[in-house]
């Protein structure tokens, strides 16, 4: 498997994020009212091609580690496999003891893979940090303020599309809300660099 | 385990990437080393120790009991 470099990597998880988010939007609603069963099908699949995309980006990445970084990937993938399998657990027993309403669980299992990625990335950098690296390390990869400013920027598409589109108050605001989160630490990241290439400079 | 890795690299006047790039592995596993919050297993301690031209025993020392 060729290795990937940890730059290409985020901006090909970026990308394909972004048009999953696209897909979900534009394709969930028309899947529930297709009208032929392969329309309906192929409008509730088609989103999961950019995360398979980002399971096969993950797989190449970690294969290409050294071994630190293949420990980490393995604390951060457990973490994650406990975390998303505990959810699912009790989703499951909430479903099959009818405590839940009959289309809460269908969308549930479609926030099992984003909190499954979620933790992994969380506590990798957990686990990296317990082994010396900082989280605020631009050395490697796509500087910290550009990866959440394209977040903000893609989530602020998201809230306009969904305002002019969708029309609905909760997908309008979680987007800008995420969007505004994301800004938030670019700019906080940014600062953080200023200030540390100004004290290198003195 | 403690190391003289840093005290080594120092000498040669590499940085910690230049290190990493010779022995393929990232910065971020040099620090972890270097500060011995990671220890390296046989084969990476052996390419260093092959990098350096030392013994493996002269760069890795078990900790005193």
């Amino acid at each position: 498997m060729k290795p990937i470099s940890k730059t290409q990597y985020e901006l090909r998880v970026l990308a394909a994020s972004a048009v999953y988010v696209v897909l979900v939007i534009a394709l969930l609603p028309q899947a529930r009212h297709a009208a032929s069963p392969a329309t309906h099908l192929a409008c509730a699949l088609v989103p999961v091609l950019p995360m398979l995309y980002i399971v096969w980006l993950i797989a190449r990445r970690v294969w290409s580690s050294d071994e630190l970084e293949q420990r980490t990937h393995l604390i951060g993938l457990g973490a994650a496999a406990a975390i998303a399998g505990s959810f699912s657990l009790i989703t499951g027993f909430l479903a099959a003891g009818k405590a839940l309403s009959p289309e809460v669980p269908g969308v549930l299992l479609i926030w099992i893979f984003p909190l499954m990625m979620g933790s992994y990335g969380l506590a990798q950098k957990w686990a990296q940090r317990r082994y010396g690296a900082s989280f605020c390390d631009d050395s490697e990869g796509l500087p910290k303020a550009i990866g959440f400013g394209l977040l903000a920027l893609m989530f602020a598409g998201m809230a306009l599309w969904a305002y002019w589109h969708v029309a609905d108050e909760f997908s309008t605001g979680l987007f800008a809300g995420l969007s505004l989160g994301f800004a938030l630490a670019a700019a906080m990241f940014a600062w953080r660099r200023r200030n540390r290439n100004r004290h290198e400079g003195e | 385990m403690n190391n003289r890795i840093r005290e080594l690299r120092g000498e040669r006047g590499w940085s910690q990437g230049d290190l990493a790039d010779k022995l393929d592995v990232s910065r971020q596993t040099i620090n972890a080393i270097e500060t011995g919050k990671y220890d390296p297993s046989l084969p990476l301690a052996f390419r260093i120790a092959r990098l350096l031209r030392l013994p493996i025993e002269s760069i890795f020392q078990p900790e005193k009991d």
